[in-house]
């Protein structure tokens, strides 16, 4: 008899800020996203969960925790209560 | 190795900044030099005129961001005190949105520090800027300084 095992998730909670708030609708949400994974399938997921951010999508970064994460294909480790940060371009200044 | 130790000053607020609150912060007997950005508020952007600005910011983030700025600073040029105000919220036209004051024992090193500190915060701090329009529309801005813009 075979198992099927899911791969592990974690909920973390995803911030959106300027324009990436204005299409979403909200400031923050919790979702549900494997805990290994990348910038690449964690932007992605997102997108999938609020595709309105589809738009933008080719504009964002994401920081985990307040810091950035490099946009591409390095493995990443999410953990419970995670704070990841939906960043469109900035404007400081 | 510098030879003052100096404070860094980091603030996000949505009250008007005021230059002399900043060279007053960062004023030192041993510093012979204030260094000192100030960035305003343009009533005109592609032919449109600016009503005003709204700023918005991951305020912890841009903390941290700030501070590292700081840092990176005091790695390169010998500076004494830093102070960094953002404002946040409604900006009218002509107001100051940063100021970024700096001392330091002579004038290259704050001058050359003052501009290393705006130029990085354009490409690094989450903070972002939306323009209203007399027309009604409204559009955030993109730094050009920022690697993920369009």
């Amino acid at each position: 008899m075979s198992k099927v095992m899911a791969a592990a998730e974690v909920q973390v909670n995803v911030l959106f800020f300027a324009k990436s708030r204005e299409l979403v609708g909200s400031k923050e949400a919790t979702l549900a996203v494997p805990a290994q994974t990348t910038s690449v399938q964690l932007l992605a997921a997102i997108v999938s969960r609020y595709p309105s951010l589809a738009v933008i999508s080719n504009n964002l970064v994401l920081a985990v925790n307040q810091e950035y994460i490099a946009p591409g294909n390095d493995l990443l480790t999410l953990h419970p209560g995670d704070e990841v940060a939906v960043i469109p371009p900035i404007s400081g200044g | 190795m510098s030879t003052v130790q100096g404070k860094d000053h980091i603030k996000l607020t949505s009250d008007q900044l005021s230059v002399e609150e900043l060279t007053t912060l960062v004023t030192s007997p041993t510093s012979g030099a204030i260094s000192v950005f100030i960035g305003t508020t343009r009533n005109n952007f592609d032919g449109k005129k600016v009503m005003r600005l709204e700023y918005e910011a991951y305020e912890t983030m841009a903390e941290t961001e700030l501070r590292k700025i700081c840092g990176q600073i005091r790695e390169r040029w010998e500076v004494e005190n830093i102070a960094v105000f953002h404002r946040l919220g409604c900006v009218p036209i002509t107001e100051s949105s940063v100021i970024i004051a700096i001392s330091s024992p002579h004038r290259r090193d704050g001058l050359d520090a003052v501009r290393y500190a705006i130029d990085t915060l354009k490409a690094t701090v989450p903070i972002w800027k939306k323009e209203l329009y007399e027309e009604g529309e409204a559009s955030w801005k993109e730094n050009k300084e920022c690697s993920w813009s369009t």
